[in-house]
């Protein structure tokens, strides 16, 4: 193990580097100028990202009628906070939260997983038909699902899963997306680390789980942080699959609780999708320093 | 694939072909061994019903168990039917502005949000928000914007003197132009975090080296950044291709394909055929003809991917 | 490769063994007897199918109906998949005709040309094909004239009176525009949501015409029309009402227009919403929709309008005895006193007799006036959707053609011309 580990720098390490480099010279007046400009810029475009956001968070304040008109509103006139009282007292948002809730972390751990473990060997691994099998698993992503939905349900239904979690589940969790991440990711790691744990007695298993695993972090965090969003945010899954309202979504019940034949009470709509939303920014923020927690693998390169 | 098992562990010495064909074999376990818990649900849950839908590419099925063989008829009439035509043409417009466009912004916000700025998780935050945030909510206040006569955008090019700016989502020359800003500023995000994860890869040291060097920040991106990212530009690239192939949502809540077929996509012809008019055998068709696509450009920029990488 | 090659073919003959079995009937509520599935839609928000099914009950001893619940949007897609997984409801409730081929081509309604159903009923044809009756009707909403009359009075613009073609309409519209400037109200004389049918289904049924004829020069006034509505400022502009996504809802129930052509089920919202707070509380009357010309206007005549039927068909797959009851209940909810109990609740039933009409404007919140009664209880209403296998694609094709004149991106004449090639090309 010496060997493996000397060549692996730990996490932290790159501040302790940092911190050993020579102090930055005073910024010059144009670098400054340049900071703050930079920031006015930033700042700029985060309002240009958020005012759709904000649009719906003041909706979501409006009654039904009020939502949509011209010229557009962006306050309100009175404030309903109404919208959030109906939801959290009249529809089943809690039950809707825990599915989604398991929902995501099943798929995501799921995929993760399995996705992460299969690209091992699609990229490690050097064994007959591999390219050929893993040009098939990228394929099958060009198929519109839509296209495929029918049959697929059929086969489900045929099998007992339709109307349970257990469909959306095995449905979200094998897909190709993850496999061909992460195996794009394994490919920057350098052979002598392999090479190294080998010689240490590691086996391939060993190697994945105690040298690829840690060196991909930012790998499976954006994975990790995409696959949870999507399944969160799934609409069209959902709703082919699950019928029985103690089953619902976030997104699925939400829409059956706002809209009837002709009408949508949009109002209540947004106030559920702030609700929805919030859960994803919040993981996010505390996720996102994972996207570059990378650790420095010493300048190895393959 | 820069160096693999099977390459490490024969290289020294070239083994009698006994001891290379057990090696093969081995590694063909082993291999299979660390893809089939993905395999298995891969080919139950997405293969079996993929494979069916070339099946049905071929019959005239209506969903509900009938169907007549047809050969390549559908194939026959798609190459014939004029909206047929017109949904590929704007499906090949939509990504050839959007890949570009998207791969370009992403990675500079990206490199621009890698750096240890005050404040960058929420500036991070605020870029995944558009992936986020409904997509009601995202076609209405764009809707707003690109209002034809009070929208901000075309006030900004009347401020910029620009005499009669285009009707944009209104328009049948702009509209798709329109669809594709709105599309990349909602999925910029989403490649962000992408290349975020890629950007770790990036060996500091080699650019420590080529600043030494004396490479300016242009050098250093053409030289160290892009090279060691390409294995994840690969798969953004590949990702990016099929999703902009395969556009549709946005589409229906912005334009709902309007003005007239302007911005009507293949995705959403499969749709239509299927689900609205129950030919799911001409729309299975559709399908086969929109894979055949993402195929074709996915098989280019695998051997590209290929060429780079040796 | 080549074994790569055989495992996908052993992989599509599994897929085809697995699909292929569905076929295999069988129905939700299975072999119980006694117990009756019913698809339905928002059943919080709509309560019909409930009272359907209250009503029935008591009238079956030791039956139940199992009301099965579908999102309203995507209702035919997720019968579709049911009823094509095996799993459908025994009762499938026809949300739109135009799906109804689909059902029927894929053998999944049995012939009901059996029940009986009341004298004057409207909407049987479009469950009709070929002189075999697959679904039979409960509900059937027609295209009326909403309109504002405080919004009149302030404008002091003359009230409709049953007597209006379209000119008289523009002639209103134009009036109230004037009004509204003088009296300082802040209001569109129209509002015209923007579907297809606004405008097409009118023509259609005014002009004699079928979507089905592949001919659709019909459509060429009443576009110029609506066209010249929205230039001079008497309409909310098509591109405004699809951008900022407006609801007819808030546009009519807060007072932002003053006339809305509307589907009659427009009714039951409304005095839901002037009840709980969510629409202003203002007068209101519904009047027959403008007519092509005077022939067909006023109280003593027959207005000519749209609309298609809701109605209820039987899962192919259930059982004799199963589908016995399900017959019965196709009988009751085709009934008078279905028909009294729907109008009770501000739905449009397919039959109307006095006794329904009265039981319609017994609702508190309904307008008062004689008019808005001969406007809801007499007129002649053409299908919207006649009953094809190629409804849905030419519906389709001139959905194209609504959004592309009316956004101003293509004039009239060569929007129909393409249209027309795009039915004779891609149709059949």
């Amino acid at each position: 193990m010496s060997e493996t580990k000397a060549l692996i720098t730990p996490p932290g390490a790159d501040k302790v580097l940092a911190r050993k480099r020579p102090a930055a010279p005073a910024r010059s007046a144009r670098q400054r100028v340049g900071r703050v400009l930079l920031y006015v810029m930033l700042i700029a475009a985060a309002i240009a990202m958020l005012i759709p956001f904000f649009w719906m968070v003041m909706s979501s304040l409006k009654d039904a009628n009020s939502v949509f008109s011209v010229p557009i509103r962006w306050l309100p006139d009175v404030f309903v906070w109404q919208n959030y009282v109906e939801i959290w007292q009249e529809s089943g948002l809690l039950t809707w939260i825990k599915n989604t809730l398991i929902l995501s972390v099943g798929v995501t751990l799921l995929q993760v997983t399995t996705g992460s473990f299969a690209a091992y060997g699609f990229s490690r691994i050097r064994f007959p038909g591999r390219d050929a099998l893993f040009l098939l698993y990228i394929a099958t992503i060009a198929v519109p699902w839509q296209s495929y939905m029918i049959p697929q349900f059929i086969m489900l239904s045929n099998a007992g899963l339709a109307n349970t979690l257990w469909s959306i589940l095995l449905l979200q969790a094998f897909g190709a997306f993850g496999v061909f991440l992460m195996k794009q990711f394994y490919e920057t790691v350098p052979e002598e680390l392999s090479e190294a744990a080998r010689l240490d007695g590691l086996s391939e298993y060993g190697i994945w789980a105690r040298i690829m695993l840690p060196l991909s972090v930012p790998a499976i965090a954006s994975l990790s942080l995409l696959t949870f969003v999507n399944t969160w945010n799934d609409f069209l899954g959902p709703l082919i699959y699950l019928r029985d309202p103690s089953l619902w979504t976030m997104q699925l019940g939400l829409n059956n609780f706002v809209s009837s034949l002709y009408d949508v009470n949009f109002g209540v709509l947004f106030a559920g999708l702030v609700i929805s939303v919030v859960p994803i920014a919040i993981v996010f923020l505390l996720g996102q320093r994972y996207f570059v927690e990378g650790i420095a693998t010493s300048g190895l390169k393959g | 694939m820069t160096t693999t098992a099977e390459r490490s562990a024969s290289s020294a010495a070239a083994p009698p072909p006994r001891r290379r064909s057990r090696l093969r074999l081995r590694n063909t376990l082993l291999g299979w061994s660390f893809i089939l818990p993905n395999f298995i649900g891969f080919v139950l849950l997405t293969l079996i019903p993929v494979v069916t839908v070339f099946y049905m590419s071929l019959t005239n099925w209506n969903i509900f168990g009938s169907s007549q063989f047809l050969g390549l008829d559908n194939f026959i009439k798609l190459a014939g039917d004029k909206s047929f035509h017109t949904a590929f043409l704007n499906t090949l417009y939509f990504a050839v502005m959007h890949i570009p466009l998207t791969i370009v912004v992403s990675l500079g916000l990206a490199m621009l949000l890698n750096s240890k700025l005050r404040g960058v998780a929420f500036f991070r935050t605020a870029a995944f928000f558009p992936y986020i945030t409904s997509i009601v909510a995202i076609a209405l206040v764009w809707n707003l914007l690109f209002s034809p006569q009070y929208g901000p955008v075309n006030q900004v090019l009347g401020f910029l003197g620009i005499q009669s700016p285009p009707g944009w989502l209104t328009s049948s020359d702009w509209a798709m132009p329109a669809v594709v800003v709105v599309e990349t500023w909602r999925r910029m995000g989403y490649y962000m975090v992408l290349f975020l994860a890629g950007l770790q890869t990036v060996p500091r040291e080699l650019h420590e080296a080529a600043r030494t060097d004396g490479a300016n920040v242009v050098q250093r991106f053409f030289n160290v950044t892009l090279p060691a990212l390409r294995p994840t530009m690969f798969f953004v690239t590949v990702m990016l291709t099929i999703e902009s192939l395969k556009v549709l949502d946005l589409i229906i809540v912005l334009t709902d394909g309007g003005p007239g077929q302007s911005t009507t996509v293949i995705a959403q012809f499969i749709w239509t055929k299927g689900f609205e008019e129950n030919q799911f055998g001409y729309a299975s068709a559709a399908s086969v003809v929109l894979f055949a696509l993402c195929l074709v450009v996915t098989i280019i920029q695998f051997a590209w991917n290929k060429r780079r990488e040796d | 490769m080549k074994r790569t090659t055989l495992a996908i073919a052993g992989v599509a003959v599994a897929a085809l063994a697995l699909t292929g079995c569905s076929g295999s009937g069988g129905t939700a509520s299975g072999g119980d007897a006694d117990t009756l599935t019913v698809s339905g839609w928002s059943l919080s928000s709509t309560p019909e199918f409930q009272l359907l099914a209250d009503g029935f009950e008591a009238q079956h001893d030791g039956v139940t109906v199992k009301l099965v619940e579908y999102d309203p949007t995507d209702y035919n897609t997720l019968v579709t998949a049911d009823l094509a997984a095996g799993k459908g409801p025994d009762v499938i409730t026809q949300k739109e005709v135009k799906y109804l081929p689909t059902f029927q081509e894929g053998g999944q309604l049995l012939d009901v040309s059996d029940v009986k159903l009341p004298d004057g009923i409207s909407g049987t044809d479009s469950y009709t094909v070929d002189g075999t009756v697959y679904a039979t009707p409960y509900r059937q909403d027609s295209w009326v004239l909403y309109y504002n009359k405080d919004l009149f009075e302030q404008a002091g613009v003359d009230q409709p009176d049953g007597s209006w073609t379209w000119d008289d309409y523009v002639a209103a519209a134009d009036a109230l525009k004037a009004g509204f400037e003088d009296a300082g109200v802040d209001a569109t004389p129209i509002y015209q949501h923007g579907w297809q049918s606004t405008v097409q289904g009118f023509a259609a049924a005014q002009t004699d015409s079928s979507v089905l004829d592949g001919d659709y020069g019909y459509l060429t006034e009443y576009y110029e029309r609506v066209l010249e509505l929205q230039s001079n400022g008497d309409q909310v502009p098509f591109n405004t009402v699809t951008a900022n996504k407006l609801t007819y809802q808030g546009e009519f129930g807060k007072q932002s227009a003053a006339l809305m052509p509307m589907g009659s089920w427009f009714t039951a919202t409304l005095v839901a919403q002037q009840a709980s707070g969510e629409a202003d509380d203002f007068e209101w009357g519904i009047a027959p929709i403008p007519q092509a010309d005077a022939s067909t206007t006023g109280t003593d005549a027959t207005p000519v309008t749209f609309g298609d039927p809701t109605g209820f068909g039987v899962n192919a797959n259930v059982s004799d005895e199963k589908a016995d009851l399900a017959k019965d209940f196709l009988e009751y909810a085709a009934s008078e006193d279905a028909a009294k109990a729907l109008a009770g609740i501000g739905i449009t039933p397919a039959l109307l007799t006095d006794a329904v009409t009265k039981a319609y404007f017994d609702v508190e919140g309904t307008p008062q006036d004689e008019l808005s009664e001969f406007a809801f209880s007499t007129h002649d209403t053409y299908p919207e959707n006649p009953t094809s296998p190629d409804t849905a694609a030419i519906q389709n094709i001139l959905n194209d053609l609504h959004s592309a004149v009316l956004s101003g991106s293509q004039d009239i004449d060569s929007a129909i011309a393409d249209a027309e090639d795009r039915v004779a090309n891609e149709i059949g």
